[in-house]
């Protein structure tokens, strides 16, 4: 007996029972409908998750921080001994808090299996194009951080055509500011970037003040006859240096300078609202972002800034050409062989905080193990239910087909061919209901999918689509259908294959 | 040394408390080529001997030898492949399946003996053809009378080309002429040296076709006639 013969069977005693038979499918259906919807759920939020790592180049990344200054205190120094070096990195077992300066950075590029080590360097800017004035922030990089992922991806693969070229990239975080649903006419367009910074000049009117009016007011207050006295002589001199220190504070951040410069928009970046990722609205070279700090003295009106460049004793340092402070955080693009378990080893060894993108992936994988296992249970449930089905439908049918089991053991087939006669039965069952299943649960994704992508777009949440169906996932369904079908019929087909014959034919 | 001997053959059942020997201790020695026709009231054991003959039915105890096999010693499967090569049944009621035409129906006979695909159908349409059914391949069962219902049976039983005929009652549901037909069809088969071992209450038949008369009681053969003035066997 051939399988063709087998399949020829089955399928014309299925036909004999549409309606049961129908029926039996029908609970199939159902079963591997939502087994596919549950598990494509699943695998559409893994390929998104898959998608984002890869697009916005996240697998080769590592992100190295300061560590905190607790930790940093704990592990490295006694109080009071923290100060910046040149070098900025500290080395293990030294005394020194690490700080992310210029020194940092090469030390970290130098770093076996970094292939880049740029800093995160992002200041406020005041953007106009056309009529419209939107106050932003303006992220400074180097062209080759520009030909790396996301921005490589998302900037249509334009870059800067020097490091200090009068251009900037604006992406769609600008053009969400600016009220744009699509920023190509802006290409070729002037943006004018203006941004307030702190300088000696502002810094030094403010202690100045105005001299006669000074000397007036200072007279004015100071009791000569008592300048004889040291201790009220130092008491003037503290209250005068404190007011002076004040207004030196004061011209530093509220009296700050403008800087403003034309820059043509040369790249407009495509949408990535999806991934939900920050991205500065507006990029640009870093030499030329370095012309806005060189301009003053390179401190954003952030307090904390100066409070560090007060302790590094950085606040007179020249700027602009040379070290340009320190930053929050520097970006490591790892070769894509390289371990990153090494690298993370070598930059804390320099005393940072390092995280690796890649591990967090590996780790997000695990957790989708889980995932689809968890979502697998509810599927096989419904699985299991229809699996009762089809064995009742296979024990109904022994019954009503005694005799036709007889004749065929009369004929010749032996117990194997009549069992497998039932098993390709309900395996029939299993396989029409699974292929079924999966093009209904494929549909229903996509009606559930369209539901939320509308609901998303009226939200304003980004759109992504989060059901998938790979082939892996339509041949575990057919899989499971069929397996799960036999499995149902093995104990219906044993019986059938144990029906004496003289009984069978007896019975007519 | 015979075709088909039996040696103390038995076959007991248990309903409830109560033994039914339906056969017993039987010894019985069949040439080939022999028209063996059993004869004998309800319940005398006919039918049960014509199963192990024909191995649907396995024996309590003794033996039966069939072409040199030993019946009894043959595993389930491979009693399976002996029904498939080497015997052929027809039963009172025919036995088709009723959802499938006459071809189809003698074709399956031959789902189990190994003939290629692509032979069944010619072989099973050939031997409708030589029944006289060629006009009717197409017919399912129920549209058939009752003596081209067991043509087609029997049909089904010769297209494995068997070396027996096992018949249980095959004229029992057919009336004077289409029996007739039947033996005439049978005895015809049996002069090609086909064994023929049939269970009927149709006397006709057992003085028309059969080479010997086997007569059981109560599980055991009583009388074993001879009957050479027949128009069947040869011996």
């Amino acid at each position: 007996m051939t399988l063709h013969d087998l399949v020829d069977l089955s399928i014309g005693s299925l036909w004999r029972i549409k309606l049961r038979a129908f029926l039996t499918i029908a609970g199939v259906v159902i079963a591997i409908a939502t087994f596919v919807a549950m598990l494509s759920f699943a695998a559409g939020n893994q390929k998104w998750v898959a998608r984002a790592y890869s697009e916005l180049g996240l697998l080769t990344r590592i992100n190295v921080t300061p560590k905190e200054k607790s930790a940093a205190a704990a592990t490295h120094s006694p109080a009071g001994s923290q100060r910046e070096t040149s070098s900025g990195a500290a080395p293990a077992g030294t005394t020194k808090a690490a700080v992310l300066d210029e020194g940092a950075v090469r030390a970290l590029a130098r770093i076996p299996g970094v292939q880049l080590a740029y800093p995160f360097v992002e200041f406020d800017v005041t953007a106009s194009v056309a009529d419209t004035q939107v106050t932003t922030k303006a992220r400074a990089l180097s062209l080759e951080a520009m030909r790396l992922k996301p921005y490589s991806t998302f900037m249509n693969g334009a870059v800067f055509s020097s490091e200090d070229a009068g251009e900037a990239v604006v992406t769609s975080e600008f053009l969400k500011q600016i009220g744009l649903d699509r920023g190509e006419a802006l290409i070729g367009q002037n943006l004018i970037l203006s941004t307030r910074v702190a300088s000696l000049d502002s810094a030094m009117a403010g202690v100045m003040g105005t001299p006669v009016v000074e000397l007036r007011n200072l007279l004015r207050t100071v009791r000569l006859d008592s300048l004889r006295y040291a201790a009220y002589r130092q008491g003037i001199l503290r209250r005068e240096l404190g007011n002076r220190a004040g207004r030196f504070l004061d011209g530093l951040l509220n009296h700050q300078m403008t800087v403003a410069d034309t820059l043509r928009i040369i790249a407009v970046g495509k949408k990535m609202d999806e991934y939900q990722v920050p991205i500065s609205p507006v990029i640009v070279p870093e030499e030329t972002a370095r012309r806005f700090a060189s301009a003053g003295i390179g401190l954003s009106s952030d307090p904390s800034d100066l409070l560090t460049a007060i302790q590094s004793g950085s606040l007179f340092s020249p700027r602009g050409g040379g070290d340009a402070g320190t930053y929050p955080r520097v970006t490591l693009e790892v070769e894509p062989r390289a371990s990153h378990e090494a690298v993370i080893d070598s930059v804390e060894a320099l005393g940072f905080k390092a995280f690796s993108f890649a591990s967090e992936f590996k780790n997000i994988q695990r957790f989708f193990i889980y995932y689809y296992a968890g979502l697998s249970v509810i599927g096989l449930i419904a699985l299991a239910t229809a699996a009762l089905g089809i064995a009742n439908t296979m024990i109904m049918s022994i019954t009503e087909r005694r005799r036709e089991i007889g004749i065929l053991k009369s004929l010749g087939a032996d117990e194997r061919e009549i069992q497998l006669t039932f098993l390709v039965e309900s395996g029939t069952i299993g396989a029409v209901g699974a292929v079924i299943g999966i093009g209904l649960g494929w549909v229903g994704t996509r009606i559930v999918a369209l539901v939320m992508e509308a609901v998303m777009k009226r939200e304003e949440m980004p759109v992504f689509d989060p059901f998938s169906l790979p082939v892996w996932l339509i041949l575990v369904a057919l899989l499971f259908g069929v397996a799960v079908s036999v499995a149902a019929g093995a104990y219906p087909a044993r019986r059938a294959a144990r029906v004496d014959p003289v009984e069978a034919l007896r019975g007519e | 040394m015979a075709w088909l001997r039996t040696a103390e053959l038995c076959r007991y059942y248990t309903r409830g408390s109560q033994e039914i020997r339906a056969v017993d201790r039987v010894d019985l020695e069949i040439e080939r080529g022999e028209f063996i026709v059993v004869v004998g009231a309800s319940g005398s054991g006919k039918s049960t001997l014509l199963n192990l003959a024909a191995g649907l039915d396995r024996p309590t105890a003794g033996h039966i030898e069939v072409g040199g096999e030993r019946l009894d010693r043959l595993s389930r499967r491979e009693l399976s492949r002996y029904r498939a090569r080497k015997v052929g049944m027809v039963f009172q009621s025919f036995n088709l399946l009723p959802h499938h035409t006459a071809l189809k129906n003698v074709e399956m006979a031959l789902y189990f003996n190994g003939t290629p695909r692509r032979e069944r159908r010619a072989q099973a349409h050939e031997m409708l053809e030589r029944l006289g059914l060629g006009d009717r391949v197409d017919h399912r069962p129920g549209d058939l009378s009752g003596g081209e219902q067991q043509r087609v049976a029997i049909a089904r039983a010769l297209v494995k080309r068997p070396e027996m005929i096992c018949a249980d009652e095959p004229t029992g549901n057919l009336d004077e002429e289409n029996s007739r037909s039947i033996v005439d069809l049978l005895v015809e088969l049996n002069r090609e040296d086909l064994t023929v071992l049939a269970v009927t209450h149709d006397t006709d038949m057992a003085r028309r076709a059969a080479s010997r008369i086997l007569r059981m009681h109560y599980g055991r053969v009583t009388s074993d006639t001879s009957t050479p003035e027949s128009s069947g066997g040869r011996p």
